[in-house]
């Protein structure tokens, strides 16, 4: 069964893709390689996995200013995730969100953090500002 | 948000894709700060000017801001660069950011930037008004801008600056409202300061305890120098994130002390004393012997009075044949340098003036492993707590007297 859990936009575009969602803050700046789109941050649930075209849902971003380019270079490489799902919006992430045109929508009820799983698939609507989630089955 | 109907129009394109996207950035980001409505400016100071912080990334996106018909709507200044943009190649900055660096300096010109690449942009031509609304980054001299000459800005970080310049407007929150300018502790300080580095140790102190709060200052006897004021925002931005201070008597916002807390107790009070100056002096110091390789003056950059001094202890002397001394500062100054004959005695001294660059924008691991450098000297409390971290040198930390001491004997005097 979809759930769809309202939000509010940040970046426009409506896309779906498979989920990747950290239960923990995500720091791009050193967090992340952009030439692969892997995080590479030592001890981050997602160390090792790769956002490359990927729903990423986490709770904030945090870290330095420099994290908005790191996040354009890795869309400017073609390893960023298709879109970007924040419980609440921090400069750095929406930043480079708008710089690289990433679809983002941000407010979204806590729940869908603790029911998306890796796999699962969701619609981001960067327009309506909502998050449909199609579980795994 | 309330938008102006030339506000709809740059987040319709009307102005071109580079001034939508500027303010798309700067719209969402009021969105995140609650700000009702954008504030123009008409001054930037641009930190990421150094592609040690912008990287390939930020070079590429500035660089498709230029091409694509960006145009700074501010008079807009530079920060640091990654190197002498003139002298790069006998200093030892790596060619391939010198390179990537020519690119993003030359994209920022393009869209109408002035290259003078220093931190201290208030001496080098760019000074806003008392109560002027501008988009700096620089914390040193957000530091200097908000609290000394009374201007209002955030910490502007690198994408923020430049869509500043690209819209000229800000999102209307923070340091450019009236309620959060306002004085949060206070600092009693003994009176014993007599030199900037005094200032340095202060602030670093302070802005260890304060992080991000206003602090108010009480207690000078003697009106502090431009260079001391320069050293105490620089510490309290590297200890803590102190973006506006205010000093009772000598900061325009606080003429006494009602006025610099508004009428508002202060959330507490902290005592400064020769105790704890020398405790943060002796933090500052992290090193095992006394030799000292290179003598670093001028973080935040030089003013032409320290200069001054600089070549009135140097002048028919000789550095340690071991021992560089770099005096880093705007190129501007460097030219009244020339002009005044100091650049000459300290060139034969065995130092330089360095200009555009610092080491902790430089590419400055690079540098000091050409000249084999594995110990550092300053006056500067900010220089002080980046280098042990940053480059892994011995760090030695105390007065101008102190450094140019060191520069001459090789040797740090407990």
């Amino acid at each position: 069964m979809s759930k769809v859990y309202a939000g509010k936009k940040v970046v426009s575009g409506v896309v779906r893709g498979e989920v990747l969602v950290s239960p923990e803050p995500l720091c791009f700046l050193g967090g992340v390689d952009p030439e692969t789109g892997i995080v590479v941050e030592k001890g981050h649930p997602l160390e090792g996995r790769s956002m490359r075209g990927k729903v990423l849902i986490f709770p904030i971003g945090r870290g330095s200013t420099g994290g908005s380019y790191l996040i354009y270079e890795t869309a400017a490489n073609g390893n960023g995730p298709c879109a970007v799902v924040n419980l609440k919006p921090d400069p750095v992430t929406v930043v480079g969100c708008i710089m690289a045109q990433i679809p983002m929508v941000v407010y979204v009820d806590e729940e869908l953090l603790k029911t998306a799983k890796d796999g699962d698939i969701a619609e981001v609507d960067g327009e309506a500002g909502t998050v449909v989630l199609y579980p795994k089955i | 948000m309330k938008l102006t109907p030339e506000e709809e129009r740059m987040l319709a394109g009307e102005m071109g894709e580079p001034c939508r996207k500027a303010m798309e950035i700067q719209v969402q980001l009021g969105e995140i700060y609650n700000a009702e409505r954008m504030i123009e400016v008409k001054n930037v100071h641009m930190p990421g000017s150094s592609v040690v912080v912008a990287g390939k990334a930020g070079t590429r996106f500035v660089e498709e801001m230029a091409d694509k018909g960006g145009c700074f709507k501010t008079f807009t200044t530079l920060n640091p660069a990654a190197g002498d943009l003139d002298k790069w190649e006998e200093i030892g900055f790596p060619e391939d950011d010198m390179d990537l660096q020519f690119r993003l300096t030359g994209a920022y010109r393009k869209m109408g930037a002035v290259p003078c690449h220093t931190c201290t942009p208030y001496i080098a031509g760019n000074t806003p008004a008392f109560g002027e609304h501008v988009a700096w980054g620089e914390s040193s001299a957000i530091a200097f801008v908000n609290s000394v000459i009374g201007a209002r800005t955030n910490r502007e970080g690198g994408p923020s600056a430049l869509a500043a310049a690209l819209t000229g407007r800000v999102p209307a929150y923070g340091y450019h409202l009236d309620e959060n300018r306002v004085g949060q502790v206070l600092i009693d300080v003994d009176n014993f300061l007599k030199e900037p580095a005094d200032f340095g140790t202060l602030g670093y102190w302070v802005g260890k305890i304060v992080q991000e709060k206003v602090p108010v200052f009480w207690g000078f006897n003697t009106r502090p120098s431009l260079e001391e004021l320069k050293m105490l925002g620089a510490a309290l931005a590297s200890s803590g994130s102190v973006a506006l201070f205010h000093v009772v008597g000598v900061t325009p916002e606080a003429p006494n002390l009602e006025a610099a807390f508004k009428g508002y107790k202060p959330e507490f009070t902290l005592h400064y004393t020769k105790h704890e100056a020398a405790k943060t002096v002796q933090t500052l110091n992290k090193h095992k012997g006394n030799r000292v390789d290179l003598v670093a003056i001028g973080c935040p950059h030089s003013s032409i009075t320290e200069i001054r001094e600089i070549a009135a202890n140097l002048c028919g002397k000789k550095l340690s044949a071991n021992t560089g001394l770099w005096v880093m500062a705007a190129l501007p100054i460097k030219t009244m340098a020339d002009r005044l004959g100091y650049t000459k005695i300290i060139e034969e001294a065995g130092g330089r003036i360095i200009c555009d660059t610092c080491p902790v924008l430089g590419s400055t691991a690079a540098v000091l492993s050409k000249w084999g450098y594995s110990s550092l000297a300053t006056n500067s409390a900010k220089l002080a707590h980046y280098s042990p971290g940053s480059w892994n040198l011995e760090t030695y930390y105390g007065t101008l007297d102190d450094c140019i001491k060191a520069a001459l004997t090789g040797r740090w005097a407990e």
